[in-house]
C-alpha cells in the first residue's frame, strides 16, 4: 500500500542510528528534562479505547505504540503510513490482511510483545463483539469478522469484505497494542487507571483528578527516550495555565482561546503553534419534513444553495483565525493524498448575485429559521454564525440562533439548521466523511436527530464507490459522489478546526497537524 | 426542648429529600445523559448501550426508586468514567477542599474578628473607617477575579507561580475567606458596639472589673451569637464553597470534581456530591440550632 521502499528505509535508518548514539544518550540521562504539560482535563481512564478523547489522545502515544503509524514528524499532515510495532503488512487474500511484528519490542514490565497481545488488542470481546468492553471503538472496526494470532509475530485480520482500508486502522486507538497477560490480570478498569503499553513513557502514577506521571522506558525499542519525566497536570482556567507557561512551571499549555493568542505570543520565552486537525466544523440543514417542522422551507434545495452562496467563508475564517486555517471545499481535504485536488473549489461559493436568484427561485418567504448551536463547543463557531446570520439577513434570509448547553439539547426538534463537525479520519480516502457518515447508515440520515435522507443517486453513487477497488474507478466515483452532494446541499463546511499550543520557548517539540501529543525522539528535537 | 430538636431533625431529612429528588430530576430533563456520554457523532447503537449501562432504558419511577434504595443501603453507584465508587471519587478529593476550605476559614475567622474589634474600639476614627472601607472591598471583590489578578501579577511581575499545591495554600485560601472575612469584621463590629453600650456592661465597669476582663469575659461572648450563625453557614458551605477558587487555581479539590462531574454527565458523582453538598449544609444549619440552645437559655424554655 503506501508503504514506499522509501519509508520503510528511513524507518531503518532511523532506527538503525537511533542504537548507535544510545549509549551517548545513557551519558547525558541527567541533561534530559522533566516536561510539565498543564491540560484543561484528563479522562477518567487512559485505556485507550475507552478513553478515546483529546485528553486522553494527548497521553495514549506516550504510554502505547500502534501497529501503524503516521510520519507526521516530516509532514505535519501526516499522509504517509510508517511501520511500527507492526514491521510490514500485505493482503493474503482478498478479505484478508497479514501483519509482521516487530521482535523484541518490550511492555514496561520487560515481558515481550508478540500476536497475542495484538490479537487481544483488536479481540471481538474488546473491540467488535456484541456489547463489548470498548464500544466507542466501534466505528473503527466496522467489517473486522476475525482476529487471530497465526505465528508468534504474525496477526490476520480479516473482513467481511475486501477493505483497503484495515492498514490505515492500525493508526487509530484500536490500533494501540496492550498486554494481554496484564490486561486479563486486572480488568479494563484497573488498567484504565494504571496503563501498561510499550511506548517511550512508564506510567508513575495516575490520578484522575490531578496529574498523571510518566517517566523514561529505557527499554523502548526506538529510544533514546528525550524527556526524562511527563507529568500531564490538569489546570482548567486558561489564565491560570498562561500564568505557569510565564513563569517557567510548565513546558507546554493546551487551548488557547483564539482572542488569547496575541497575548501569549507576546510573551518572553514562549511560543505559540496553531495546528489545523483532521475535523471540520459545519452545519447541517435540516432538509425533512417533520411532525415538529411540517411546512420545513428548508425542503428546497434552491433555498439552501442560496444560503450557502450568502456566505463569505474566506473571509469569515481570514478574519477569525488569520491565516491558522483554511476553508476546504466539501470533502476536498489535505490529508487524503492523491483524492486532495489543490485547484477544486467548492460547487457553490461566495455570490452575493447568485445567492439572491437562487433565492427567488425558492418558495421561501421571510420565515424564521432556528440554527442550533452547542455553547463553546467549537472555536468561534458562535461568532462565526453571528456573521453568518448577517449576511443571510443581506440576502433576505431570517435565521435565529439558539445557543445550548450540550448535544442532546441540540437535537430536540424543532431546528432548521444543526451545528455538528465531521473527522476526516486517515482511512486512505475519503470514505469515512463521505459515505460513513452522509451515508443510508450514518447518523444524518437515520439518528433521532436525521437531517436528510439519501438521494438515489447518492446511494447508487455511494455503492459504487464503496465496491472500488482500483484507485482511479474510486476517485471517480468520489467526484462524482462530491458532486452529487453539492447538487443537494444538505450542509456547509466552515473551516479546518484549530488546536493552539503554548510552547517554552527554547522546547524543541512540534505534533505536526494534530491535537494528539507525542513526546519521543521523532518529535521532539 | 426535645419538640423543638425533633422538628429541627424532621426538617432536614425532608430537605435532604427533596434535594436528592430535584437532583434525580433535573440531571434527566437537562438532556440525554448517554448521548452526552457518547462521542458527539456516536451511533445510535453505542448511545443505547451507554443508556442500558446507566439504566435510563427502564421507566422513570423505577429509576427513582431504585436510586432511592441505594442510597438507604448506602450504595452511591459508580463514576461512570472510570468504574469507581461515586463515594470513593469524593473522598479522594476531599482533604484537598477541607485543607483550602479551612484554611481559607481560619484566615477569615481570625482576621476578620480582629479586624472587627479593632473598629469597633475605634469607633469613628480614620482607623475604623479604613477596617470597614477594607471589609466592603473585601466582601465585594469577586473572588475569580481577586484570585486571577493575583496569579497573574506573581507570574508576569514576580515569575512565581501561584497554582495548583505546589504552591502552597496560602494564596487560594486568601482568595476565598477574603468576601467572609469581609462579612465577618462588619458583623463583628457592629455586634460588639452594640453589647459594648448595654446596661450589663455599664453595671460590670461600676462594679470595678478591669477593662480587659470585660471585654472578654462580658462583650465577647455576647456579641458572638449572630457570628455562629455565619459561621455555620460558611462551614455548611465549605465543600460546596470553594468551586471557582479551585477552578481558578488547579485545586484539586471537590469544586473541580463538580464541574467537571456536571461537564460530562457522570450521573452517579453528580448525585452523589449534590447529596454530600446538601448533607453538609443541613447538617451545619442543625449544629447552629442546637448551639443556640446552649448560647441562648431563652430558646431552651421554648
Amino acid at each position: 500500500m503506501r508503504t514506499t521502499r522509501r519509508t520503510l528505509l528511513a524507518s531503518a535508518a532511523a532506527i538503525g542510528t537511533a542504537s548507535a548514539f544510545r549509549p551517548l544518550a545513557a551519558l547525558a540521562q541527567d541533561a534530559r528534562p522533566d516536561l510539565v504539560i498543564a491540560v484543561d482535563n484528563l479522562w477518567e481512564t487512559m485505556d485507550p479505547v475507552i478513553g478515546i478523547s483529546t485528553s486522553g489522545g494527548r497521553v495514549h502515544t506516550n504510554i502505547f505504540d500502534t501497529l501503524v503509524r503516521r510520519n507526521r514528524w516530516e509532514d505535519p499532515d501526516g499522509t504517509e503510513l510508517v511501520p511500527w510495532l507492526a514491521t510490514s503488512w500485505e493482503r493474503t487474500s482478498p478479505t484478508v490482511w497479514t501483519f509482521q511484528l516487530r521482535e523484541g519490542v518490550k511492555f514496561h514490565d520487560g515481558h515481550v510483545m508478540d500476536a497475542e497481545d495484538v490479537a487481544f488488542s483488536i479481540s471481538e470481546q474488546r473491540l467488535w463483539g456484541d456489547e463489548p468492553d470498548a464500544p466507542r471503538g466501534t466505528r473503527y472496526v466496522a467489517g473486522i469478522v476475525r482476529v487471530e494470532a497465526v505465528g508468534p509475530l504474525t496477526v490476520e485480520v480479516e473482513t467481511e469484505r475486501p477493505d483497503p482500508s484495515i492498514p490505515y486502522r492500525m493508526v487509530t486507538p484500536i490500533g494501540f497494542v496492550l498486554p494481554k497477560h496484564y490486561y486479563e490480570e486486572v480488568g479494563k478498569d484497573a488498567f484504565g487507571q494504571n496503563p501498561m503499553g510499550t511506548g517511550p513513557y512508564k506510567l508513575v502514577s495516575f490520578d484522575p483528578s490531578t496529574e498523571l506521571r510518566a517517566e523514561a522506558f529505557d527499554d523502548y525499542w526506538n529510544g533514546p527516550v528525550p524527556a526524562s519525566s511527563l507529568t500531564f497536570r490538569i489546570v482548567p482556567e486558561f489564565s491560570t495555565r498562561y500564568a505557569g507557561l510565564a513563569a517557567g512551571e510548565f513546558d507546554v499549555i493546551v487551548n488557547i482561546p483564539s482572542d488569547q493568542i496575541e497575548q501569549v505570543r507576546n510573551t518572553p520565552g514562549v511560543r505559540v503553534m496553531e495546528k489545523s486537525i483532521e475535523n471540520y466544523p459545519m452545519f447541517a440543514f435540516n432538509t425533512l419534513e417533520t411532525e415538529e417542522l411540517p411546512n420545513n422551507p428548508l425542503t428546497d434545495a434552491n433555498l439552501r444553495k442560496a444560503m450557502v452562496s450568502a456566505i463569505d467563508r474566506e473571509g469569515i475564517a481570514a478574519a477569525l483565525w488569520d491565516g491558522a486555517t483554511f476553508v476546504p471545499a466539501p470533502f476536498n481535504f489535505p490529508e487524503y493524498g492523491d483524492y486532495y485536488d489543490e485547484g477544486r473549489k467548492a460547487r457553490y461559493g461566495f455570490d452575493p448575485e447568485r445567492a439572491r436568484e437562487l433565492l427567488a427561485q425558492s418558495d421561501y418567504d421571510g420565515e424564521e429559521l432556528i440554527w442550533h448551536i452547542v455553547r463553546g463547543f467549537y472555536p468561534n463557531y458562535e461568532v462565526a454564525a453571528e456573521f453568518m446570520v448577517e449576511q443571510w439577513r443581506d440576502i433576505g434570509v431570517n435565521v435565529r440562533i439558539r445557543i445550548v448547553d450540550n448535544f442532546s439539547l441540540a437535537y430536540q426538534r424543532p431546528f432548521h439548521l444543526l451545528n455538528m463537525s465531521m473527522s476526516s479520519e486517515f482511512s486512505g480516502d475519503p470514505y469515512r466523511p463521505l459515505w460513513l457518515d452522509w451515508g443510508p447508515n450514518s447518523s444524518r440520515a437515520t439518528a433521532a436527530h436525521k437531517t436528510w435522507k439519501p438521494t438515489e443517486r447518492f446511494l447508487e453513487l455511494g455503492e459504487r464507490f464503496a465496491a472500488a477497488q482500483e484507485f482511479e474507478e474510486r476517485k471517480a466515483a468520489y467526484l462524482d459522489l462530491v458532486e452529487e452532494w453539492e447538487n443537494v446541499t444538505p450542509g456547509m463546511y466552515l473551516w479546518r478546526n484549530v488546536v493552539s499550543y503554548g510552547v517554552r520557548e527554547d522546547l524543541d517539540w512540534d505534533p505536526g497537524n494534530d491535537s494528539v501529543t507525542v513526546f519521543d525522539r521523532l518529535y521532539m528535537g | 426542648m426535645i419538640g423543638y430538636v425533633l422538628s429541627r431533625l424532621a426538617r432536614a431529612a425532608i430537605t435532604l429529600l427533596v434535594t436528592v429528588t430535584l437532583v434525580f430530576i433535573f440531571i434527566r430533563f437537562s438532556g440525554d445523559p448517554a448521548a452526552a456520554l457518547a462521542p458527539p457523532d456516536a451511533p445510535q447503537e453505542v448511545i443505547e448501550q451507554y443508556r442500558r449501562a446507566l439504566g435510563l432504558d427502564q421507566p422513570l419511577w423505577a429509576q427513582y426508586t431504585g436510586y432511592l434504595g441505594r442510597i438507604l443501603q448506602g450504595d452511591f453507584g459508580y463514576s461512570i468514567h472510570s468504574g469507581r465508587p461515586a463515594l470513593q471519587v469524593f473522598l479522594d478529593r476531599l482533604p484537598a477542599t477541607l485543607y483550602l476550605g479551612g484554611t481559607a476559614l481560619l484566615i477569615a475567622l481570625v482576621l476578620g474578628l480582629s479586624l472587627g474589634a479593632i473598629a469597633a474600639l475605634n469607633r469613628g476614627k480614620p482607623i475604623d473607617r479604613a477596617v470597614m472601607g477594607f471589609s466592603v472591598f473585601a466582601f465585594a471583590m469577586p473572588n475569580f477575579l481577586f484570585g486571577l489578578g493575583m496569579i497573574l501579577i506573581g507570574s508576569l511581575a514576580f515569575q512565581v507561580y501561584l497554582g495548583g499545591q505546589g504552591a502552597g495554600v496560602l494564596a487560594p485560601a486568601l482568595t476565598l475567606g477574603l468576601a467572609s472575612m469581609g462579612s465577618y469584621a462588619r458583623f463583628t463590629r457592629s455586634s460588639l458596639l452594640e453589647t459594648i453600650n448595654k446596661p450589663f456592661m455599664l453595671a460590670a465597669e461600676a462594679r470595678g472589673i478591669p477593662y480587659r476582663r470585660r471585654l472578654i469575659r462580658h462583650a465577647l461572648p455576647n456579641a458572638s451569637i449572630p457570628l455562629v450563625t455565619l459561621v455555620g453557614l460558611s462551614v455548611g458551605s465549605l465543600i460546596a464553597g470553594s468551586v471557582v477558587t479551585e477552578q481558578v487555581f488547579a485545586w484539586p479539590g471537590v469544586g473541580q470534581l463538580l464541574v467537571r462531574s456536571v461537564a460530562t454527565r457522570d450521573i452517579a458523582t453528580v448525585q452523589f456530591l449534590v447529596l454530600a453538598i446538601a448533607a453538609t449544609m443541613i447538617t451545619a444549619n442543625l449544629i447552629v440550632d442546637l448551639l443556640y440552645l446552649v448560647l441562648d437559655p431563652r430558646i431552651r424554655v421554648r
